[in-house]
């Protein structure tokens, strides 16, 4: 078989075997029948009729995957270039439940509706009848007794029947008598296959009947050209043609039988109705084009290049149409509403009913008015009769001074007038001179008693007002003014300042023009000129010579404008508060004159100038802010610029790129950030002075840096002043001796810790060994916290073991006796408690608290200042408790720390503190190797590095933070020495074991 | 420098960009010019010929400020999207893109050898960029200005930074010292003299100051 097959060629697709289908089938049938039954669910198959497997594995194809497991589709895979669906998507889709059924669903309902196939249907009566089965469904879907008549009597419902199809197809057409006119011609041979090729090449098309016709038409066009000789058509066949039935008559009644022009009527009052103007147009064009609906906007014209599509057509019409062609068809002549009387009226120029004529008067007449007779000469551009006088220049040359009437009311009165005018122009007098034409207290303006001193002192009032204008063109060139910061502006309009803003650290020396430019602007919201005079009779200080003048020249500069010193020159000898309250009464002093005058004038004058003169008062007296604000300015203008310099270290890599020998090559990571005290303190070692003088500059910058809140601010400041500087003098000393102590006596200890440490006084050593200390005391603290949480007791410290090394005096005296240790701790105290207390009362609660805390339960995550002055104040009064314990010296360091932070007043937060809870945290997760990694240098070293960038992020902590480290670095020492000393080599074991690790 | 010889016409109006520009930098002989803004674009133009003649597109924010290497090989650019840009400028793609600060980044320039970026950000800090490294981290932190940075300058040896604290700042690198110039007002932008002896600041206060170095 193989072999022969090879020989064989064949064709179509060979039949298949019988017995092999039926076995499949028997199979199949079989397994169906119940064979399978018995077998678990499990190894059931689900097969086809066919018998075929209906399921596969999943890597078998699973369930029938794709075609039949192929491709996608009956014809396999085939090449499609992309159409995109995009533009079709909003089109509404045919839809009907065909297109949900499935094929064995489809053939089912097939199955059930009988109906003659259109093979068959010679005659297209089926497909007539359901075509007007179809509309009659639609008719019945309109509103109920309204038959829509006009697209009915348009559109038919028809088909074509397959008798029409093959006589178009043979080449007869529409209103063409059957029959061979001219067979034999040769041109008609081609001109029939052409026809016919076309014809079967739109044969796909729906035989619609629009469509064939315009095919038709196209095809007539296409043909006729060339066959002009062809024979007009006689009317072989007639159209039959349904008229249905669309009126309430009964049948076979006819309304217009007797009156057949009404009919005539109707018919051109149907076509009016659907387009009252191009009626006889769009009669021409229905019969054209034959669109679906007649409905068309009534108003809405067509122009005669436009076609007439969807859009013209009147969707929401049907009731007017029923209104026309029912309602008035039956009593036409009575009702007739305007527009149709209107349009009966062009109509009858048409053509008039028959047996009607017009009428020679209509009883309706529209009344007309004619328009209003404009005046010959009347200008369409309006002119204003008196100009605006107040730009004009005023003549320098015045009428001659006139003495002023006697009437005293009158010349008040005169004055009154004088001023509004001059503010208001002409025009005002012009109006008012009209308005009291016979009031003969106004006479002076008709040039009656008192013109010569009213034109005079109109002069004046001119004058006045050139003058203020020209100030206030001075005062806007003046240099202050254009910089109107957002600030000085607020402080202007009375705002209340921005809390930044009014606390501002550095009162500038802008902050000082600001005053000025107040006052300046308010000058030029004022009318110096207006004033000016006013005040000289006015002495309200007349009893002190001194202060009259002093108030003469401040209302003089208040007026007048322009800059003016900060202080006043005459008063000098008199002390700053009183030179507030001197200034304050001069405010008030100047206001009530100012109120006097302008309370004056305004019983003079009528209510209008009242109006017009309260405009822009002195509003913007100084307060008692801006004061304090000008002494700030004093400091700062000689602060500004200042240049401070400190260490940076590059880093490496940065050197590298920038081709710069790396100035700290070959030295250890930079240390945290010095900042001013400790740097110039590291740097000068003999700074005692300079470093008070640095203290006390400090001191002032951050008593105007950081806001006053509390009320005793500044007046306590004052008077602690002296103290603090004196305590400052001590503590700045002593960091020195403390270093001095550390690094020189100690060494010998720390040597192996700290390699780098030497007793040669490099500056840079110094800053090393800073950062050392510092790391140290870090895990001075750690320890501490540390033994204090496991329960031991820590080894006495031998209180004084650095004693000696301090050659300090001062320092001595407080570490050797405790009573006067304590007595400078009273003495520091009194603003700490004051500070304190109006927080927090201590009470042992708190003390209580505190211990807890110190046992390194506390969780609390930032201490907040108030809970670390708290907690200071606890410490230092349980290290008074338990003297014993606790060195005097620590005393004196939290004394002084809590001191420094009065003196910065609360932005400070306990760093410190902070530090040794977290160590403490950090402790508690492990917990294993707990007790003697903590003076490890590296791993604090990299802490450190760490947080350098917070600690120098907040440049006032920071400064003061150093000062606290070496306080700290004081008592954590003798721990370390004690206790450190013994463990060194077990720790920096285990510290380098953990490095390795 | 006489009067008449100070430029009095406008020579060429540069058209392309589709909102406010923030910067326009010449580049270093003076041939080409860099404009940035907050079209988010930066174009390089020929402001001789009026020529637009490349836009670089990249930035998710506007961009603040422009720099060009002395060869005009690279650009770095930065802005609103806290992110220095390193371009290439024949291909207009990017190199690297620089990010760890923590704000805005106002200013940005390229040392003498174009192998650092410094970049000068709202988050009060100095940032070093390695150019030459694939890293993308900061070689350098400089946050001692206790205010947002708003201008930066540099020197063969040094970097310069001006404040919103109204600090004026050189770091130099040759000795490790910072030089701290309060000048009490916000600085908005430095620049220095040709010579490299002075700094001229702008500050907020609508004065200029000149500071000697």
């Amino acid at each position: 078989m193989d072999s022969d097959e090879e020989d064989y060629v064949f064709y179509g697709t060979p039949i298949e075997r019988e017995e092999e289908v039926t076995s499949r089938k028997k199979k199949a049938v079989a397994e169906a029948s119940g064979q399978l039954r018995t077998l678990p669910s499990w190894k059931q198959e689900v097969r086809d009729e066919e018998g075929r497997r209906r399921f596969h594995g999943a890597f078998t194809g699973g369930y029938s995957a794709g075609y039949f497991n192929t491709v996608g589709s009956k014809e396999g895979w085939t090449p499609q270039t992309f159409v995109s669906s995009r533009k079709n998507r909003a089109e509404v889709k045919q839809q009907s439940i065909f297109s949900f059924l499935d094929e064995d669903e489809k053939s089912e309902l097939a199955g059930q509706s009988l109906g003659t196939s259109s093979q068959f249907d010679t005659f297209g009566f089926t497909a007539a009848e359901i075509a007007r089965g179809q509309a009659e469904k639609e008719q019945q879907k309109r509103p109920s007794a309204i038959p829509g008549p006009v697209p009915d009597e348009i559109v038919l419902p028809a088909t074509e029947s397959i008798g029409v199809k093959l006589l178009l197809k043979m080449g007869w057409r529409r209103g063409r008598s059957i029959k061979d006119s001219h067979a034999n011609s040769v041109y008609d041979v081609k001109r029939e296959a052409r026809k016919a090729f076309l014809a079967f090449s739109s044969d796909d098309a729906k035989a619609q009947a629009a469509d064939s016709e315009s095919i038709q038409g196209d095809l007539e066009n296409y043909i006729e050209q060339p066959a002009s000789d062809e024979v007009i058509s006689s009317q072989g066949t007639c159209v039959y043609g349904l008229t249905p039935k669309q009126d309430l008559h009964g049948l076979g009644f006819d309304p217009y039988k007797n009156a057949p022009e009404f009919r005539e009527r109707k018919r051109s009052r149907i076509s009016d109705n659907r387009d009252p103007e191009y009626g006889k147009a769009l009669s021409v064009k229905n019969s054209l084009f034959g669109f679906k609906s007649g409905k068309v906007a009534p108003g809405f014209g067509i122009g005669a290049l436009e076609e007439l599509d969807a859009e013209d057509e009147d969707v929401f019409a049907s009731d007017y149409d029923f209104e026309e062609t029912y309602v008035q068809e039956i009593d036409e002549p009575s009702t007739k509403s305007m527009v149709d009387n209107k349009r009966k009226l062009i109509k009858n120029e048409r053509g008039v009913l028959l047996g009607f004529r017009l009428a020679s008067n209509a009883d309706y007449q529209p009344e007309r008015f004619d328009p209003p007779l404009v005046p010959k000469d009347f200008v369409p551009c309006h002119k204003f009769a008196g100009p605006l006088e107040t730009d004009h220049k005023v003549p320098d040359a015045g009428p001659p001074e006139v003495s002023p009437p006697e009437d005293n009311n009158l010349k008040l009165l005169i004055d009154g007038v004088a001023t509004l005018v001059a503010r208001c122009g002409k025009l005002f007098e012009d109006i008012s001179r009209e308005k009291n034409q016979s009031n003969p207290l106004f006479s002076f303006l008709l040039g009656g008693n008192g013109h010569d001193y009213y034109v005079r002192k109109l002069w004046e009032a001119r004058q006045k007002r050139a003058d203020q204008k020209k100030h206030q063109l001075d005062g806007k060139a003046s240099p202050s003014l254009p910089k109107l910061t957002a600030e000085s502006r607020g402080k202007i309009l009375g705002e209340r300042p921005l809390e930044r803003s009014s606390n501002d650290a550095n009162p500038s020396v802008a902050s000082s023009d600001s005053i000025h430019l107040q006052y300046n602007l308010s000058d030029t919201f004022t009318k110096p000129a207006s004033f000016s005079e006013l005040p000289e009779v006015v002495k309200p200080f007349k009893e002190d010579p001194a202060k009259q003048e002093r108030f003469e020249r401040f209302l003089k500069e208040k007026y007048q404008g322009g800059l003016r010193t900060t202080q006043f020159s005459g008063a000098v000898n008199l002390s700053e508060a009183a030179r507030a309250r001197e200034r304050l009464d001069f405010e008030a002093a100047a206001e009530a004159i100012e109120k006097g005058t302008r309370g004056k004038e305004t019983k003079t004058s009528t209510q209008h100038i009242a109006e017009f003169l309260t405009t822009g008062g002195m509003r913007f007296t100084s307060g008692g802010l801006e004061k304090a604000e000008d002494t700030h300015a004093d400091i700062s203008k000689e602060m500004y610029p200042k240049r401070g310099e400190y260490q940076w270290h590059p880093s490496p890599m940065l050197c590298k790129r920038f081709d710069l020998i790396d100035p700290y090559m070959g030295k250890p990571p930079p240390a945290p950030r010095m900042r001013s005290k400790i740097d110039t303190l590291i740097f000068t070692p003999d700074s005692v002075t300079a470093k008070n003088v640095e203290e006390t500059t400090a001191d002032n910058r951050d008593s105007f840096a950081i806001p006053q809140i509390d009320a005793q601010g500044i007046s306590k400041d004052v008077s602690d002043k002296e103290i603090e500087v004196e305590v400052a003098v001590e503590n700045v000393e002593r960091p020195v001796d403390l270093y001095k102590a550390i690094f020189s006596d100690d060494s010998d200890e720390e040597e192996d810790a700290i390699p780098i440490v030497n007793k040669v006084e490099y500056p840079e050593k110094k800053v090393e060994a800073a950062n050392t200390a510092l790391n140290r005391l870090m895990a001075g603290d750690f320890l501490e916290s540390l033994g204090k949480e496991l329960g031991l007791e820590l080894p006495p410290d031998p209180p004084y073991s650095t004693n000696k090394a301090r050659p300090s005096a001062s320092q001595k005296v407080v570490n050797e006796n405790p009573g006067n240790d304590n007595v400078l701790h009273v003495e520091a105290k009194p603003p700490l408690t004051t500070n304190v207390s109006s927080e927090c009362p201590i009470n042992p609660a708190v003390l209580h608290d505190k211990e807890m805390a110190q046992d390194g339960r506390q969780k609390k995550n930032e201490p907040i200042d108030g809970d670390s002055a708290k907690s200071r104040v606890a410490e230092i009064v349980s290290s008074k408790n338990n003297n014993d314990q606790v060195n005097p010296e620590k005393i004196h360091q939290e004394d002084r720390k809590v001191k420094t932070r009065r003196r910065s007043s609360s932005t400070t937060s306990s760093s410190e503190d902070e530090r040794s809870r977290r160590l403490s945290r950090r402790h508690r997760h492990r917990s294993s190797d707990s007790d003697s990694d903590s003076s490890s240098d590296h791993r604090h070293r990299s802490r450190s590095r760490g947080r350098r960038k917070e600690s120098s992020r907040e440049k006032s902590r920071s400064s003061r933070k150093h000062s606290k480290h070496h306080g700290h670095r004081s008592r954590v020492s003798p721990i370390r020495s004690h206790y450190g000393s013994e463990k060194e080599g077990l720790e920096s074991k285990r510290e380098k074991h953990r490095r390795r690790s | 420098m006489s009067s008449a010889e100070l430029p009095r016409k406008e020579a060429n109006v540069l058209r392309g960009h589709e909102g406010a520009v923030l910067a326009a930098r010449f580049n270093a002989d003076g041939n080409y010019c860099l404009s940035c803004g907050k079209d988010r674009t930066i174009r390089l133009w020929n402001p001789h010929r009026g020529l637009h003649i490349k836009t670089y597109k990249s930035h998710g924010r506007e961009v603040r400020d422009v720099h060009v290497t002395p060869d005009n090989s690279k650009l770095c650019s930065c802005g609103g999207d806290r992110q220095i840009f390193y371009w290439d400028v024949a291909t207009g793609r990017v190199i690297r893109k620089f990010r760890g600060h923590d704000g805005e980044v106002n200013a940005v320039k390229f040392n003498e050898y174009s192998s650092v970026v410094v970049s000068a950000g709202y988050d009060q800090s100095l940032r070093a960029w390695d150019c030459r490294s694939h890293s993308t981290e900061p070689i350098q932190i400089i946050d001692s200005f206790s205010d947002s940075v708003m201008s930066v300058c540099l020197t063969k040896t040094e970097i310069i930074g001006g404040s919103v604290d109204g600090t004026v700042r050189t770091f130099d690198i040759r000795i490790g010292r910072e030089v701290a110039d309060d000048l009490g007002q916000p600085v908005n932008c430095i620049s220095m003299s040709n010579d490299g002896n002075c700094i001229l600041a702008s500050c907020l206060d609508s004065k200029l100051r000149l500071l000697d170095r």
